[in-house]
């Protein structure tokens, strides 16, 4: 029934399978903090994010951008590498704005601003897909759109909206 | 084989299916029972999410009136959704952010449109269902780890109900003659306990456990891009459907008017979450169930015209649709209001209890006959107390 080589394994599954329960149970208590942390950012309790990029003028408007994750982009199945961003409209402008996207390279016109933002203009959010492919040197590209059909655009560099792809680009050795 | 050494396998498959993971099991049927009460344990505990009437003909506000009555509150709020629970005696949840960034839910009196309170950073809700449901592990790409680890344990939960129904013998006559034994020490009462609790709730493990089986199914189609909806892609607002200004945000139909617009395409919806739109492009959501208690049907309303962009009635669904979304509401126990939830929590219990028993039993009588089992040189030994094992198993 029991072989030689089988008998050690057999001997130390008798021995500890019971200890896989508490293997188990520690996951959660282990996850507790992490999911405390997560709760509360996405409550905003702790800020617009976990990396706050900075106000950024756009036109005559401003808004603030934050990194939701201060990580790399996220793997999302065939959509690619996606790369979540909050954003904040200026108190004084929210009325006066339609909507905002964001995009990695300069839009070609309105129909293709890129990714739009979803949510209170307190508090917004929308996700970019990062190309594998993405040089390092890249920029991502605000467009705001007036209810009165005006657009302004502003642009700042992939490394001040999210050092770690940048570094995660040039480790990949895609980005030149 | 021989009937005798089938049943022995039967019965050793049923003893030993949910080990060595037991406790595992138990923990997620615990935290299982807890989140289908877990609103009313909040309501137990907190006033703030309680409906209180201020006198007895105190009418229910409109949706419009709670959305002027929070703005007269909170000037700044941003109102995102408003859900009115099934149960009449919970306040509404309003999804709402502050200019501070904060957002988060707030209990709404339905009689007054006062804010009584809001969700605190840890909310027992949520946190029972993400301990339940995931294992509190992480979303990263796609279903979490923690998803398949706890709804993978319906398939042994499942393998236990129908290999229990074969080595209990004759088990309808259970129904009958209820048994249950406090007399003749610890394994006969957990024993009687197992059994008669076991036959009272096939329904329930059988609920459970194949809704259990679709959530694992579920994942495995969605990691692996497998769409079965009909749904079709978003809904946005045409750009030449809204209105150009000159400078301040276009004007919007009133709550109010939406509903009474999505009524008139689908007459028997009851509006029970209405979403605000997310931005300019994007229309307002009205959701309610109609006749069919497990699935809900919805409009998406033009938020400047009135128009109605899209429904999505319960005709609206592939027959495929109406089995796997009746699987949620079905594991929960939230479809019927208070009575339904409590029967789930009851049962709940009594499953927890039947692990619980499961693994005393265990812990009593199979370590012995499998100890036996496995001996290779006591082979003659071993017969008798397995065979009246599973006597024990078909007679007691």
């Amino acid at each position: 029934m029991n072989n030689k080589s089988t008998l050690p394994f057999k001997k130390w599954w008798l021995k500890w399978r019971f200890h896989l329960n508490i293997l188990l149970v520690l996951i959660p208590l282990g996850l507790m903090p992490s999911y405390l942390k997560d709760a509360a950012l996405f409550r905003g309790d702790t800020g617009l994010g976990e990396r706050e990029i900075g106000l950024v003028k756009v036109g005559p408007w401003s808004i603030t951008l934050a990194e939701l994750r201060d990580d790399i982009p996220q793997q999302d199945g065939p959509a690619g590498y996606l790369k979540s961003i909050n954003a904040a409209l200026c108190l004084a402008c929210e009325d006066q704005v339609k909507a905002t996207y964001l995009r990695l390279g300069k839009p070609r016109n309105i129909r293709t601003a890129g990714h739009i933002f979803f949510g209170s203009p307190y508090r917004m959010g929308t996700s970019i897909s990062i190309p594998e492919k993405t040089q390092s040197d890249a920029l991502v590209w605000i467009t705001m759109e007036g209810w009165d059909g005006s657009l302004h655009q502003a642009s700042l560099p992939l490394t001040q909206v999210s050092p770690k792809t940048v570094a995660w680009l040039e480790k990949r050795g895609t980005a030149k | 084989m021989s009937k005798p050494n089938r049943s022995k396998l039967w019965f050793l498959v049923h003893s030993w299916l949910a080990l060595p993971v037991w406790f595992f099991l138990l923990i997620i049927c615990v935290t299982g029972t807890l989140a289908t009460v877990s609103q009313e344990i909040v309501w137990l505990a907190n006033p703030e999410i309680r409906a209180s009437q201020p006198d007895a003909d105190a009418p229910r506000l409109s949706y419009s009136v709670v959305m002027e009555r929070l703005k007269q509150q909170v000037p700044d709020i941003f109102v995102q959704s408003l859900h009115r629970p099934d149960e009449d005696h919970f306040a509404l949840n309003a999804r709402v952010s502050y200019p501070d960034g904060r957002t988060l839910t707030v209990y709404v009196n339905p009689y007054t449109g006062v804010i009584q309170g809001e969700s605190p950073t840890f909310n027992f809700s949520q946190f029972t269902r993400a301990l339940h449901g995931w294992w509190l592990m992480p979303f990263t790409n796609g279903y979490s780890w923690g998803w398949y680890l706890v709804s993978f344990m319906a398939i042994p939960m499942l393998a236990s109900l129908i290999t229990g129904l074969v080595v209990y013998k004759r088990f309808w006559r259970g129904f009958l003659r209820p048994r249950l034994r406090f007399n003749r020490g610890a394994r006969v009462f957990w024993g009687d306990f197992h059994r008669l609790s076991g036959i009272w709730s096939i329904w329930f493990i059988a609920v459970i456990s194949i809704t259990g089986i679709w959530f694992l199914i579920q994942a495995v189609l969605g990691d692996n891009q497998v769409t079965i909806s009909t749904e079709g892609i978003p809904t946005f607002i045409a750009r030449e459907d809204i209105p150009l200004t000159d400078g301040s945000a276009a004007k919007q139909i009133s709550l109010d008017q939406a509903i009474v617009v999505a009524k008139q395409s689908l007459p028997n919806l009851n509006p029970s979450f209405i979403s605000l739109p997310g931005n300019a492009y994007s229309p307002i959501l009205i959701y309610g169930r109609g006749w069919y208690p497990l699935m809900g049907q919805s409009a998406l309303i033009n938020p400047y015209n009135g128009a109605v962009e899209k429904t999505r009635s319960l005709s609206d669904r592939s027959a495929l649709e109406f089995v796997t979304e009746s699987m949620r509401p079905l594991h929960t126990g939230d479809f019927g209001g208070l009575w339904v939830k409590l029967i789930w929590f009851f049962f709940g219990l009594i499953l927890s209890f039947m692990v619980l028993s499961g693994m005393l039993i265990w812990t009593k009588r199979t370590v012995q006959t499998s100890l036996a089992l496995t001996q290779k040189h006591a082979k003659k030994a071993h017969i008798t107390p397995i065979l009246s094992a599973v006597k024990g198993a078909s007679h007691e």
